[in-house]
């Protein structure tokens, strides 16, 4: 492979300071040449290491195995799981306002006979009831859940495991960095809850810490 | 202080569940009229009617986000003064920050309790009326 070396940088000099400016056109010229064949060949090279890299890999490998069939599995369970813990809060906040208007009747009421108040506590007790049926969600969305961290764990391993075989150092990847404006971009778009370890630095850990900090700042 | 509960108020949150705990306990504080929204974008043409006297918002919405909102509102001549309460899983010092400059009367982080809404309600409409105070 041709090299950018010492001579044609010092004759694209020279014909610099001799005001060449066709002998300088086409020495740029070469040296991109030489330049983008340098390129194309390292990609060659990268394509080719990954194209072996998957060829090694037997039609059972876990990585394909995982592409094939977890990963389209664990879209459809998380799915699952917000669809219960929606559905199971649904019923709580349901029970619970039926037996806020149970206790509403029974305080307008100026006199309630035996029978009626035995009614009422029936009927309260069968709200109760479906409040803590409505918590069995989850018993069913943790086994979801606990199947989908077993998945992706697994991918994890799978995706080291042939960044490694490509013959990259999986720990030499540089840590991802936001410059500030992308770091405020995303906190002024909000984030959701802080249940990282990473994400919970320069979070405050209470109410009381955030009513302090306001309360600094006169609000 | 004595609260006037007759108001008009604007729940914005992208998630119908939380609407529904947050009016569950605002009507356990004596408030009566409620308004919903699911998103920035959708409360702000119900805000630019002038009818709400009191906005609860969430931080985290896909189209108009709480703080967006906030600024619209305190952005507006006629709105600049409605209290803005947000309630939100946000919790970084920054983000604090950011909600305070924007001009946020309080600050509710998720998951929070019956009690903190109660004193941050209060609070707010002890400040509203010394402005008012002040103002007359």
């Amino acid at each position: 492979m041709k090299q950018i070396d010492k001579q044609i940088v010092l004759t694209l000099l020279d014909a610099v300071e001799q005001e060449d400016q066709g002998r300088v056109a086409d020495l740029l010229d070469e040296l991109t040449r030489i330049r983008e064949t340098q390129i194309y060949q390292q990609l060659e090279a990268l394509t080719k290491n990954l194209h072996e890299t998957l060829d090694d890999l037997e039609v059972d490998a876990p990585i394909l195995l995982h592409a094939k069939h977890d990963l389209p599995d664990i879209a459809e369970r998380l799915q699952y799981v917000i669809h219960e813990t929606q559905a199971a809060s649904g019923k709580t906040l349901q029970a619970a306002e039926n037996l806020s208007e149970l206790l509403e009747e029974l305080t307008l009421a100026d006199d309630v006979s035996l029978e009626a108040a035995k009614q009422l506590k029936q009927q309260m007790n069968s709200e109760l009831t479906n409040i803590m049926l409505a918590q069995s969600f989850q018993d069913l969305t943790g086994q979801v859940l606990n199947r989908v961290i077993l998945i992706v764990t697994a991918l994890e391993e799978s995706l080291k495991n042939l960044i490694e075989r490509s013959k990259h150092d999986f720990e030499k990847i540089p840590e991802r960095r936001y410059s500030e404006e992308e770091q405020k971009a995303q906190e002024s778009k909000g984030m959701g809850p802080n249940v990282t370890r990473d994400s919970k630095q320069g979070a405050l850990d209470s109410q009381e810490d955030i009513d302090d900090l306001l309360s600094d700042l006169g609000i | 202080m004595q609260i006037n509960r007759d108001i008009n108020i604007l729940v914005v949150d992208d998630f119908s569940t939380m609407r529904r705990i947050v009016k569950n306990l605002l009507k356990e504080l004596g408030f009566s009229k409620f308004d919903e929204a699911d998103d920035g974008a959708t409360a702000w043409p119900m805000v630019k009617t002038g009818k709400y006297d009191f906005i609860v918002s969430d931080w985290n919405m896909p189209q108009m986000t709480g703080i967006d909102l906030l600024r619209h509102v305190r952005a507006d001549e006629k709105l600049k003064d409605t209290p803005f309460l947000l309630i939100t899983a946000e919790a970084k010092r920054s983000q604090i920050l950011e909600a305070a400059q924007a001009g946020v009367d309080g600050y509710i982080v998720k998951p929070f309790t019956a009690a903190t809404l109660n004193e941050k309600i209060q609070k707010i409409f002890e400040r509203v009326a010394e402005r008012q105070k002040a103002q007359s």
